[in-house]
């Protein structure tokens, strides 16, 4: 059931901006960039898919399939975490690129590596918790539910690109191999921190659409 | 046996109550659910297919309690709610491509017999169909799908008299094996008189009655005036009981 619900996910419902948000990787490739844009662009991806999917009546269509209703969020709670696997693993390879590419560090923020991808885990982990409950509270306030999500989202990057210009936070921009060693327990967080959120996201949601009129 | 109960189904919005709203589908029939805009008659549909949960009241559908086997009873299940068109920028044959995939019962062999039959073109994107047309592709899935229970909400309502000749034809084909049933919803009752076996009203949320269609019509015979001597129809009980008199 699970295949068939992103089937019908990338099939019907998805808006074509949700993949093209999704690959915002190459902009690791910029030599001064604040890189957490790659994960905010990926939320915008999300804002216009469930605006697309208010357009087309896709929760009606989805909600008269012989599904649960918790089957209807698990489809949307799939897009999410797939889309963003998707940003994260498209953009590693042009991390390495970078690092062959240019010698000079990134002067604006975080560079791409390992606390990187931690960070932006986190900040997936907290948009998707306020995004999806708030959206599936009325399935129809898209952008009061993006907003709020992405208030939080937008205040985490800042603090991150910010914080690597604090000298001691300074471990925290290293591209070596062995300072990114030191980095994995923020990766690690970051992991956690996203499991523990998707997880309360779908429930929270799942529980929040049961009692939404149609 | 009867394919669908609804017993005293109720649901409270702010401004408008359904109560206590009971009746029955029996199979190989079709039911015609009256009332003016307004009147309940969509919340009464979306309620038993759980799009807006209920305050109080149960759905047993197939002899199965709706809310703990909504898998299954969906699967047998064919809806077509009017004013609500899905992917109008897809194709036909896209959307049965994902459809078929949630169908335990698909037949792809009556999917493209029930196309032919009803000139539908796979190519077509939804927009690019007539309100006739929409309502044709639905069916045609549902009846793709072996639904045995059709529930249609205004189905007929903004279609051309032709169009709502022919769709009245399909439905009287859809039941006449007798193992299949309508739920069917409309303000347009000469639709009914064509075709429905019996009659649920309602009437600002309340069940007003629920008899075989000849049996409706005679109960409100008490309607007439006393100088009228021919039958009202449909059409009259609704006017008379709804009707309100302005006096500017």
């Amino acid at each position: 059931m699970t295949s068939n619900l992103l089937y019908k996910e990338l099939r019907l419902a998805a808006h074509p901006n949700l993949f093209i948000f999704a690959l915002m990787g190459p902009l690791v490739l910029i030599p001064g960039y604040p890189y957490m844009m790659v994960f905010l662009f990926s939320l915008i991806g999300n804002f216009v898919n469930l605006m697309y999917t208010r357009e087309t009546n896709d929760i009606y269509y989805t909600t008269l399939l012989p599904l649960k209703r918790s089957e209807v969020v698990l489809g949307k709670w799939l897009v999410l975490l797939v889309s963003q696997l998707v940003t994260i693993l498209f953009s590693i390879p042009f991390a390495f690129l970078r690092l062959r590419l240019f010698s000079l560090p990134n002067p604006v923020g975080i560079e791409a590596n390992v606390a990187f991808y931690g960070f932006g885990l986190m900040i997936f982990a907290c948009f998707n918790f306020i995004f999806l409950t708030s959206y599936f509270q009325t399935v129809y306030k898209v952008g009061t539910s993006f907003l709020k999500g992405l208030f939080f989202a937008t205040v985490l990057a800042i603090i991150v690109e910010v914080s690597v210009h604090f000298p001691m936070l300074a471990w925290l921009d290293t591209v070596t191999f062995a300072g990114q060693l030191k980095q994995l327990p923020i990766l690690a967080a970051g992991v956690l921190i996203y499991v523990v959120a998707m997880w309360g996201a779908y429930k929270v949601s799942a529980k929040r659409f049961r009692q939404v009129n149609l | 046996m009867n394919l669908l109960e609804v017993t005293e189904l109720t649901k409270n919005y702010p401004t408008f109550t359904l109560e206590n709203v009971s009746f029955q589908v029996p199979a190989g029939k079709i039911i015609g659910l009256i009332g003016v805009n307004g009147a309940g008659k969509t919340t009464i549909l979306k309620a038993l297919l759980n799009l807006i949960p209920v305050d109080h009241g149960k759905v047993t559908m197939f002899e199965k309690y709706f809310l703990e086997n909504e898998q299954s009873c969906k699967q047998k299940t064919g809806v077509v709610l009017g004013g609500i068109d899905f992917y109008k920028e897809k194709k036909v044959k896209d959307i049965t491509m994902v459809t078929k995939r949630f169908y335990d019962d698909w037949d792809e062999a009556a999917y493209q017999k029930f196309l032919k039959l009803f000139s539908l073109d796979p190519n077509k994107k939804v927009k690019e169909l007539s309100a006739g047309m929409r309502v044709k592709y639905l069916i045609a899935l549902a009846l793709s799908h072996q639904a045995k229970l059709f529930i249609f909400d205004e189905p007929t309502s903004g279609l051309d008299p032709v169009s709502r000749d022919e769709l009245i034809e399909i439905f009287l084909q859809i039941v006449k094996n007798g193992d299949k049933s309508i739920l069917f919803s409309t303000h347009i009752t000469s639709d009914l008189e064509k075709c429905a076996d019996a009659i649920v009203y309602i009437k600002e949320g309340k069940l007003v009655k629920e008899a075989p269609k000849q049996e409706f019509i005679a109960y409100f015979q008490k309607l007439k005036r006393p100088d009228e001597t021919a039958m009202l129809s449909l059409e009259d009980i609704m006017v008379r009981m709804e009707g309100k008199h302005y006096d500017f």
